[in-house]
């Protein structure tokens, strides 16, 4: 176990199940929603290190999600998976802590290498 | 009574003014002038003949004086025999009669000839007319002052004003659309040589707004400033049409990745050995083998509605008994139903009312009405499906009603649109969004029936169409 916690935002279960299991065979801590107001309650209160959310979800969606965050605490840094195929503005992503988009059909394993990758980033930001 | 010279004179200016009427007739297209001309020209020539004929007149009143007299008779300064005179006489009457004669033969030819381009005229204007008006295009023509001279009943009804009443009225007090009348003003002083400009402008009317594809041409002559053409073509069905198809592709996109999403995550961790237990890789073929069937359930829905909408779908219309199609259904929905403790009762008609209807399409459309009342109804609720008959009006009702979740006001007027999915029932449970806008276009375009839908949150919903019923 690592010691990191990433939350995991879907409205998709299978998907939401397959990351979760995908993360946690990896050491993470993994705490899951299933829309975006859940996952606003979860990271208020449990601070991850790192969310992954889809863009398209009842009540919040992905973006909002993020900026909720933003306004609310600093910035959770984020990765977010879509399958709509469209980029969002990169102010958009900047501003609300969006480290990188995830196009669906995605890999467990590229997607797990992602999550590694920007956690040694911020990790490395945070300390400098 | 006036000298014989001035009715010359008057019959000269009269020629003249006819004939430079006629002619400005005639250039300007302006057939009130044509036809002054005309009348000019006849009463010239009729004022010619009558001096004529008092001219005549009186040089034989001259000559019969001079016969009553003895000796000489002057004529024209000069002294001559009575026999000269006379012949003088004659001679100069006959030419003046000649001269008379010819002149109104030449006043009639040109009031003819008058007459025929006035006709001309009158055709052309009026075949022009008959094209402006008929384009559904709308159409406004200003002069070099900035008055509308033409506009055809299209453009009335776009800019919403008086067609009687327009002409030759100052553009900016016809039209109430500031920028349109700017988009005139700024051609018509641009004296564009090319003469041409495309601008996309949007007319905000009382039935909402529309937007149009304004050419605007200008047709000032040589250096002379002109007036302005301008030609708007409606273009809103167009973009409406462009931004839907855009919503289609995004959404048939983001409905496809989904599922695909799934099957390849799932198909990966059982290569990497992720899935350890039997278990565990059990419920993961299930997975695949689920998405693999909403991908292709969504795949045939889409090419259903696609095929129905384009007309390709071939069509058996033989008389059927709606209960019976209802009944086969319900069998096949019971164990969903089942499943989550969901009471379906019937009422429905005797099988001898029937409908002329394609039953695989019927089915279709049933299968997926009771299939959503079982989705969107929690454990315990409960269905009924009912079959009206109105034998006076010849129509058979099909009402399928629950005690689920329901759908919100907001999202009513759209349940039947493609990929529409109310987001409170999105939650509840998953779908295509396909399904209910299949039911509507198999009962309203295949069936030329009616579908309506009765909700309220929390109570429940009744979905139904309404058929036609067999003679």
């Amino acid at each position: 176990m690592n010691g990191k916690t990433i939350l995991v935002a879907d409205d998709e279960s299978h998907i939401l199940n397959v990351v979760s299991l995908k993360l946690r065979n990896a050491g993470f801590r993994v705490l899951t929603a299933a829309d975006g107001q859940e996952a606003l309650e979860i990271a208020l209160q449990e601070r991850p290190d790192l969310l992954i959310t889809d863009y398209h979800m009842p009540l919040l969606s992905g973006l909002e999600l993020c900026q909720r965050l933003r306004q609310e605490c600093s910035a959770i840094p984020a990765i977010m998976l879509t399958a709509r195929g469209y980029n969002l503005e990169p102010e958009d992503t900047a501003r609300s802590g969006i480290l990188k988009m995830v196009s669906k059909p995605f890999s467990p394993r590229q997607l797990l290498a992602t999550v590694q990758e920007v956690l040694g980033e911020t990790a490395v930001v945070a300390a400098g | 009574m006036p000298r014989p010279r001035t009715f010359y004179t008057l019959s000269l200016i009269a020629l003249g003014c006819g004939a430079a009427c006629a002619a400005a007739g005639a250039g300007g297209f302006d057939s009130p002038a044509l036809r002054w001309g005309g009348d000019a020209l006849l009463l010239g020539g009729g004022l010619g003949a009558a001096a004529t004929i008092v001219l005549v007149r009186r040089g034989l009143g001259q000559l019969a004086d001079a016969a009553r007299k003895p000796g000489a008779l002057v004529l024209a300064g000069r002294t001559v025999s009575p026999d000269t005179g006379f012949q003088f006489l004659t001679h100069a009457t006959d030419a003046l009669l000649e001269s008379a004669e010819r002149s109104v033969a030449d006043a009639r030819l040109q009031a003819k000839e008058l007459e025929i381009q006035l006709k001309v005229a009158t055709a052309e204007r009026q075949h022009a007319e008959a094209i402006l008006y008929s384009i559904s295009d709308a159409v406004l023509v200003t002069d070099p002052f900035d008055e509308l001279v033409l506009a055809n009943e299209s453009a009335a009804r776009t800019f919403e004003f008086d067609l009687a009443k327009s002409g030759r009225s100052p553009v900016d007090q016809v039209l109430r659309d500031p920028k349109m009348i700017a988009l005139i003003r700024e051609m018509r002083q641009s004296h564009s040589r090319s003469g041409r400009r495309i601008v996309e402008h949007e007319v905000h009317g009382e039935a909402g707004s529309r937007t149009f594809k304004v050419t605007l041409s200008s047709i000032s002559d040589g250096d002379v400033p002109g007036g302005v053409v301008a030609v708007l073509h409606d273009v809103t069905r167009e973009r409406e049409v462009s931004e839907m198809k855009n919503d289609f592709v995004s959404m048939v996109s983001h409905e496809l990745r989904t599922p695909l999403a799934s099957i390849r995550a799932y198909v990966e961790m059982l290569i990497d050995g992720e899935a350890d237990d039997v278990k565990t890789q059990r419920e993961f073929y299930e997975v695949i083998q689920n998405e693999a069937n909403r991908l292709g359930r969504l795949i045939d829905n889409i090419l259903n509605i696609s095929r129905i909408e384009s007309g390709l779908v071939r069509i058996n219309k033989q008389p059927q008994s709606l209960s019976v199609i209802v009944k086969d259904a319900m069998e096949v929905i019971a164990p969903q139903a089942r499943q989550k403790q969901i009471r379906i009762s019937e009422e429905l008609t005797p099988v001898f009312y029937q409908t002329l209807a394609d039953r695989d399409m019927l089915y279709q459309a049933v299968l997926n009405l009771l299939s959503n009342a079982v989705k969107y109804t929690p454990v315990g609720g409960a269905i009924t499906v009912e079959i009206l008959v109105d034998e006076p009006q010849k129509k058979v009702l099909t009402r399928i009603s629950d005690t689920g979740v329901g759908i919100p006001p907001k999202d009513l007027p759209f349940v039947f649109d493609k990929f529409y999915r109310s987001e409170a029932n999105s939650r509840m449970a998953p779908g295509t969004g396909l399904g209910l806008s299949l039911v509507k276009h198999i009962v309203e375009s295949v069936h030329q029936g009616r579908m309506f839908v009765e909700s309220h949150v929390g109570k429940g919903s009744c979905f139904g169409f309404e058929l036609v019923l067999c003679e």
